[in-house]
């Protein structure tokens, strides 16, 4: 044939692990909500997270594994420019949330609305505090890197992980809190834009600490790919500087 | 190991760009072909004035649903900015593959989740019927239907897009062949950039609107129930924040498409690149996103902003105007040869002005009083998006068509789909301007109390039909030219362009033997023409 006598490179790639991980989302997220939520079938609703969430972490730890490999030969040095533009898209997410909460709030009479209990003060105070130490633990993270000191990097990530999840369990704990006093979902505007921006901001925590830990575990076993530890610590300190908007915003103000 | 020998695995698991645009060009005329059903079942209901083939009106709006949902979200975009881009972004600037591979192939699964969860429409009890624009307080209180599909359809596709743009972005930015340089890219290379910026911000913005409206309703919170001090206005704005940028996702790599096709059959230079470049796209871009409320000017805003987005919506016509003059004036002079490809361009041209002039009394929010809700606006944004992007779709496929598939489809057969097409397109929609302006309301199944309208109902079903058969054309001229045509050159139409040029057809995996490098003069739109007459020729015009 043409192609061979012209073409390097006679065999298309392939990978597996982009329609397996669709599969898996389209199970754990839509299916699982509807059949939930919609046509209140928790057990297929479990049976489908059974089906999704394995699919989802098999395909992530292939992927990454594929990419260390580097199989294909692609450099992966692309990922630096990527992570800004990813974040200017996740900005905008927040940026659709926070308008929402200011033009109810903007249009509220009064503030904080009818059936709002005595609002936490501490429990953010500490959650910021935890938060930006993570930022710089990860930070000092990068610094071993680049003095090419494993050990010194390992610590330092596990430390940031920690962090991020005494984090989600500051968060969890405040929320049962607030459900206890009976300020959930439905209570008022005020609790809508609460659950809403401390949950989408949590969910963005708790794919950190996911991306954290497609970091370390194939550090453990000695390989590491700087690009992607930039990205991931970057993404950590957006995840950072959007908690800085959703205390003042939704706590302090 | 032969790399034309088919075989499934490589084609499902392929992280080729080529292959994955073949996927996506699947999965959006399979799009167009259901949500075509779902127009021509909605003709056929308008054809009498009360209840036709249905007397169910929650029938009438699925299909509605279905029909707007899919031809924006499953159809268009991925053809534009997945076939296209992923079609033509890596050849166009001599590079092997786009920067992710594998996320590029996660692109197009999750947009055929997204597919797949839409069909669902056809399978569950409770079908949505709340429109494309799903608004709230319907959508998120009352509606039967399950508005969790539609959220999650939009998620998902919302997602691959964003994934999608950011790796163009990046391709374009950083994977350019020696020589390319940002003088000399392809019009489309720029039309592309400009429409994934746009998706990379304001995407998410429509993903928090569809997402709130399925908290809304299945978890209990309040950001559109105007009992517990929420408000549905801040869906409508969100959702048109996100949905009129996305016209220009649409349009702006459809008329890229169709600055190459008229560079390559009118054998010229671009006229005035840099103004199409930076004044038209870029201006596009700047200006698109202040101009959404003039979809909700009756919806309950302040006068101020009103006036405001009534001078920016009147402005936005500059910079597009600014791209159709880089089209007529590279149409100037040139030796037009009306191929099939070329054909569509000019019915672009044609259908875009009419879809452009019907937009502008739009824009003021005085006539707009008059006019919102009637067949006037389902006019005016069918030719101006859904007629004239397809006219360029099309015709993008058919100039692409030899280097797709190696062949050549037969020129009789394109020729006819267009003279069907250009004949339908304005047999069906000509006549909604006529019935909007007398006051025909849009969405309405049973229009008891406009019987009037009735013979230019049934003129206009009489065009679909036309349509049809246009399409049904297009689909013989594809299917013929795939499995009988003649074998093609590697550069039928002559072009100048990369993608011609320097690569086989149908390029190999790999894309290029080596990667091309080009000189300072290079340009894809070089045709000989001496720097001085292209001169005189643009002070001429």
């Amino acid at each position: 044939m043409q192609e061979h006598a012209i073409g390097h490179e006679l065999k298309w790639h392939t990978s597996v692990w982009p329609l397996i991980l669709s599969v898996g989302i389209l199970f754990l997220l839509p299916l699982a909500f509807a059949f939930y939520f919609v046509y209140k079938m928790p057990m297929m609703s479990i049976i489908s997270l059974g089906i999704g969430a394995p699919l989802i972490i098999i395909s992530i730890a292939g992927w990454i594994k594929e990419g260390l490999e580097d199989a294909h030969g692609y450099s992966m040095g692309h990922s630096i420019w990527a992570m800004p533009i990813f974040i200017l898209a996740e900005a905008m997410l927040f940026v659709g949330f926070f308008v929402a909460y200011w033009a109810m709030r903007l249009l509220s009479p009064i503030w904080p609305p009818a059936g709002t209990p005595e609002m936490p003060v501490l429990v953010p105070v500490i959650m910021t505090i935890i938060l930006i130490s993570s930022s710089v633990t990860i930070h000092f993270a990068e610094v071993n890197i680049e003095h090419e000191d494993r050990s010194g990097f390992l610590s330092w990530l596990i430390f940031t992980i920690i962090l991020g999840a005494a984090f989600l369990g500051f968060s969890v704990y405040e929320w049962s809190e607030l459900f206890h006093e009976g300020f959930n979902f439905k209570t008022n505007v005020y609790s809508t834009a609460f659950y809403s921006l401390t949950g989408f901001h949590g969910s963005h925590v708790l794919v950190g600490l996911g991306i954290f830990l497609s970091v370390l575990l194939p550090a453990l076993a000695g390989r590491i790919n700087k690009a992607f530890v930039k990205s991931a610590s970057i993404y950590w300190h957006f995840v950072d500087i959007v908690w800085l908007f959703v205390v003042s915003q939704v706590y302090f103000w | 190991m032969s790399a034309t020998a088919f075989s499934l695995k490589e084609w499902i698991f392929t992280t080729d760009h080529k292959r994955v645009g073949v996927l996506y060009l699947i999965g959006s005329l399979a799009a167009f072909l259901l949500a075509g059903i779902m127009a021509m079942l909605m003709r056929a209901e308008l054809t009498t004035v009360g209840p036709t083939v249905t007397t169910n009106p929650n029938a009438y709006n699925v299909w509605l649903y279905f029909h707007g949902a899919a031809m924006i979200l499953g159809y268009q975009i991925p053809a534009l900015t997945g076939f296209f881009a992923n079609y033509y972004v890596p050849l166009m600037i001599g590079a092997k593959d786009v920067a992710f591979p594998r996320v590029n192939a996660l692109s197009v699964w999750l947009y055929w989740m997204g597919i797949v969860l839409a069909l669902l429409t056809f399978v569950i009890p409770d079908p949505p019927d709340i429109m494309w624009t799903g608004y709230p307080p319907y959508s998120s209180e009352f509606s039967p239907g399950n508005t969790s599909f539609y959220t999650f359809v939009v998620l998902l596709i919302g997602f691959s897009s964003i994934a999608g743009g950011i790796n163009f972005i990046t391709t374009i930015i950083k994977m350019r062949a020696p020589g390319i340089t940002w003088n000399n890219l392809n019009i489309f290379i720029w039309s592309i950039l400009a429409a994934f910026t746009l998706q990379i911000i304001f995407v998410p913005v429509l993903g928090v609107a569809v997402t709130l409206l399925s908290f809304d309703k299945y978890l209990g919170t309040n950001f559109f129930k105007a009992a517990a001090g929420g408000s549905s206005l801040i869906y409508e704005n969100l959702f048109w924040f996100y949905s009129h940028p996305a016209v220009y996702v649409i349009l702006l790599p459809a008329v890229g498409i169709i600055y190459e096709i008229v560079a390559t059959f009118t054998r010229n230079r671009i006229f005035n690149y840099k103004m199409v470049v930076y004044g038209g796209f870029w201006g596009t871009v700047l200006l698109s996103g202040v101009v959404w409320a003039h979809h909700i000017y009756v919806s309950g805003m302040p006068n101020w902003i009103v006036i405001l987005q009534v001078f920016t919506s009147l402005l936005i016509s500059v910079p597009v105007g600014l791209l159709m003059v880089g089209l007529l004036g590279t149409l100037y002079k040139g030796a037009i040869e009306f191929r099939t490809p070329m054909l569509y361009a000019s019915g672009f041209l044609f259908l875009f002005l009419i879809g452009g002039l019907t937009g502008i009394p739009n824009a003021m929010s005085g006539i707009y009083q008059q006019i919102h809700g009637t067949y006037w606006i389902t006019g005016h944004f069918h030719y101006v998006m859904a007629l004239s992007v397809t006219s360029a779709i099309i015709g993008g496929v058919y100039y692409i068509f030899p280097k797709l598939t190696g062949k050549m489809y037969k020129e009789s057969l394109g020729k006819l789909s267009f003279i069907l097409f250009i004949i339908g397109v304005n047999v069906t929609f000509f006549p909604w301007f006529i019935m909007g302006i007398n006051g025909m309301p849009r969405r309405y199944y049973d229009y008891q109390q406009f019987p009037q309208f009735e013979g230019l109902q049934q003129l206009s079903t009489a065009g679909a039909v036309i349509i049809a058969l246009s399409m049904l054309v297009v689909l013989i001229a594809w299917l013929h030219g795939l499995i009988a045509g003649e074998k093609s050159s590697d550069n039928p139409w002559g072009s100048k362009s990369l993608e011609w040029t320097h690569t086989v057809s149908p390029p190999p995996p790999g894309n290029f033997s080596e990667i091309p490098k080009l000189t300072a003069d290079w340009s894809p739109y070089n045709y000989g023409r001496k720097q001085e007459e292209g001169k005189k020729i643009d002070e001429e015009l």
